[in-house]
């Protein structure tokens, strides 16, 4: 009974999103390449946070007189993603294209609020992106916003700190990690390798370098799965971490302490995404000249995986009202000739012609000591292990990771699996509430 | 069920006291409309802001969310969930522990301060009074971030003390945090319960101490027999505002949460968060809209309650 109009109600979406699908295509086809898509000019609306878009709209309104641009910041992530909801709900206000993080994308695309960019022939740009990008705009086969920016996996370390305790080379497989790290410790006074008080996004860049691929989403079926081998490893290895002390526990990223510790060195790594790069400057300013980039830590000597931890990419609700326009801002943007002034403006975006040009590649980055940081970021970029995928309602789910993690980072009581366990438990039970098959 | 048959006995009522009104003079009549006219604009008001809401939400509280298959009627469901919620009833506990320790704490406090602040004894009573009002005139956000440093225990005072004595006492752990926000509290609303305690005590006579103190009474038996019974009234009132504030605590918990590290602070610490958190990150406005009528029904009931007990205690007197 309950199935059967679950049933019902998908396949009306579905019908329906089609039927738009063909309407809005059929008129782009007509419209073709003739300038602003309609007759009078039309005004679009972009919600963004990232501030490297309204680089690009000088460019775009000066190539399209018909299109005017208006970039709005209607706050970040979470905010964001509730002002669509309500703007979609409402049916009024729906702006043409929005940001999104990766992980936000099924979140709106599997329930049909999101427009299929194929009717905009978006996938002739899938061999122009860093593959795990790619995939991560790509649901069910359809492709629904075009990546903007990017997190490759990275290990930023103050390389002073290092070597007051004796360590010249960054370490390239975990094993040495493990070494440094009781260096670190040994230098006493709260000096730590790294920080932890249950970071989700963290142990999940670990898991998915080491192979683990937890979620698997087929259309409305997920199934989560924390027991896989590659899950395994970087649980055992991170769980080692935290049980022989080497990991600082009390420190909360992105707080006031953590900022200290970051300028006074007693904090001397973080493996974090590449976007580190823009805001570590900011944070520890008096550190400046002794951080580093390097790969992440590898699995086995001579391997070359890595993972990602954030990243964006720009999407068309499907109820938007100008979405042929709005296409093509956003291709001028993520894709066109809209990317170089963003790059200019510090956007760290994974397109492969940006990544792979000598320019990017060879720039001196003062904070990092002169290093030619584009370099190892473009190759973090490249080397992201693909197939991961996040479930739809992950935004949910890694709010209330820190409500099970927190009793075992406090007390140390429990480990790392179980708290994964908790996790998987209350993400099906939310994911069956919303509508999914969860196993 | 039951509501429809709540609804059903208090019709007739309805009725029956429109009927007693039907017939009045029409030139009453006409005076009444102008008494219409003059509520109007609060009526309007208090229509938009308080009742479209409340009706709102309990329609609201009707439905299911879904990412898949949107919204689904799904009756009282949302109220039979919530009262087996483990989650709500641990806000709950928590927000009730909290307002039977920190309430009496700090009304103690600011009737204390009333009273040595109406006793003429204290010198520069006026900057006192001032001063200890001023926490009030802070916006929670800033002094929760100023006593989050504060308390911060590498870098704020408690880190120096700590170090200075050999101690290691964190204010943030999940056994401690909720002392901590008490104390944040205290220090914010002790001034404006003062200063209600403090203009009831203005409105006693001064001819009733004249009179004790010819009587030969010391001034805590004046305190003990005079001020302390005027107190009774308004201590009721301030122990109602207390508790509604405390049920709805938000602010601290809130701000703390992204501040310090594993302080114990979950998504459902208080049944407020715990609705923000369903309705804000879990889409889940219909659940959300229900946990919020029954703790507003909670709150009635445990403000009512206090209410009668005050004033069944007045009338003893």
């Amino acid at each position: 009974m309950r199935l059967s109009l679950k049933a019902k109600l998908l396949s009306a979406a579905l019908v329906s999103t089609l039927a738009l699908t063909a309407c809005s295509g059929g008129g782009g086809g007509g419209t073709g390449d003739g300038g602003g898509g309609g007759d009078g000019p039309v005004k679009i609306t972009v919600w963004s946070w990232d501030g490297t878009v309204e680089k690009a709209v000088p460019g775009f309104e000066a190539a399209n007189p018909n299109i005017k641009v208006e970039v709005v910041n209607a706050g970040s992530s979470q905010d964001e993603y509730q002002a669509l909801d309500n703007a979609i709900q409402a049916g009024s206000g729906v702006p043409d294209l929005v940001m999104f993080e990766y992980f936000a994308v099924p979140y709106f695309a599997i329930p049909g609020k999101l427009a299929d960019l194929g009717q905009f022939g978006a996938e002739r740009f899938a061999n122009d992106y860093v593959k795990a990008a790619w995939e991560h705009v790509t649901v069910g086969g359809k492709v629904y916003a075009l990546p903007s920016d990017y997190g490759p996996s990275a290990m930023f370390y103050n390389a002073a700190t290092f070597k007051k305790a004796g360590i010249e080379e960054p370490p390239a497989t975990w094993d040495e990690y493990y070494e440094a790290a009781k260096k670190i410790r040994a230098l006493g006074d709260g000096y730590y390798i790294a920080q932890d008080t249950g970071d989700p996004f963290f142990l999940l860049s670990l898991i998915w370098q080491a192979g683990g691929r937890p979620y698997q989403v087929d259309g409305t079926k997920v199934r989560i799965d924390f027991t896989d081998e590659g899950s395994k490893r970087a649980i055992a290895f991170w769980q080692r971490m935290l049980d022989e002390g080497l990991v600082n526990t009390k420190i909360r990223g992105w707080s006031d302490e953590w900022n200290r510790a970051l300028n006074d060195g007693t904090l001397a790594s973080q493996i974090m995404g590449g976007w580190l790069t823009a805001t570590l400057p900011e944070r520890a300013p008096k550190a400046a000249g002794d951080f580093r980039v390097a790969l992440m830590p590898q699995w086995s000597e001579g391997e070359k995986v890595g993972s990602e931890n954030g990243g964006s990419a720009f999407g068309i609700p499907e109820a938007a009202q100008h979405k042929e326009a709005a296409f093509k801002f956003l291709e001028y943007f993520t894709h066109g000739e809209g990317v170089a002034a963003r790059v200019e403006a510090g956007a760290f975006v994974p397109n492969l012609s940006v990544l792979q040009s000598e320019e990017f590649r060879g720039k001196a980055n003062e904070y990092f000591g002169g290093q030619q940081t584009g370099a190892v970021l473009a190759e973090a970029s490249e080397i992201v292990g693909t197939g991961w995928q996040y479930p739809p309602f992950f935004e949910w789910a890694r709010t209330i990771y820190e409500d099970i993690a927190t009793p075992y980072y406090t007390s140390g009581r429990g480990s790392l699996a179980e708290i994964l366990e908790q996790w998987r438990q209350r993400s099906a039970q939310y994911g069956n509430e919303q509508g999914f098959e969860v196993s | 069920m039951d509501l429809a048959s709540r609804i059903g006995t208090s019709a007739p009522t309805d009725e029956h006291t429109a009927g007693a009104t039907r017939d009045p003079t029409p030139n009453r009549r006409r005076r009444s409309w102008a008494g219409y006219a003059f509520i109007a604009p609060f009526g309007t008001l208090f229509a938009l802001v308080f009742i479209v809401p409340i009706l709102y939400a309990a329609y609201l509280s009707l439905f299911q969310q879904r990412l898949l298959g949107g919204d689904t009627f799904v009756g009282l469901a949302n109220y039979t969930k919530l009262l087996q919620d483990p989650q709500f009833w641990d806000g709950v506990g928590r927000v009730v522990w909290f307002t039977l320790i920190q309430v009496p704490i700090m009304l103690l406090f600011a009737m204390a301060v009333a009273l040595a602040l109406d006793s003429l004894r204290v010198h520069g009573a006026k900057f006192m009074r001032v001063t200890i009002f001023l926490p009030y005139a802070v916006p929670a956000i800033v002094s929760t971030l100023m006593w989050g440093f504060m308390l911060g225990v590498k870098y704020g005072l408690f880190g120096s003390l700590n170090r200075a004595l050999g101690t290691s006492i964190d204010p943030f752990t999940p056994d401690t945090t909720l002392i901590s926000i008490g104390v944040m509290v205290t220090w914010a609303f002790t001034g404006f319960n003062m200063l209600i305690f403090y203009s009831a005590l203005k409105a006693v006579p001064r001819e009733l101490y004249e009179a004790a103190a010819i009587d030969g009474a010391n001034e805590f038996q004046i305190i003990r027999w005079i001020k302390l019974p005027a107190l009774r009234g308004t201590l009721v009132v301030t122990i109602i505002f207390s508790i509604i504030g405390t049920f709805q605590m938000f602010n601290e918990p809130q701000i703390l949460q992204s501040m310090v590290a594993n302080s114990g602070i979950t998504t459902h610490y208080t049944p407020n968060l715990y609705a923000y958190h369903l309705a804000f990150t879990g889409s889940q406005q219909g659940y959300a809209a229900a946990l919020a009528l029954v703790m507003a029904v909670i709150t009635i009931a445990i403000a009512y309650a206090v209410q009668i007990r005050g004033l069944r205690n007045a009338l003893d007197r």
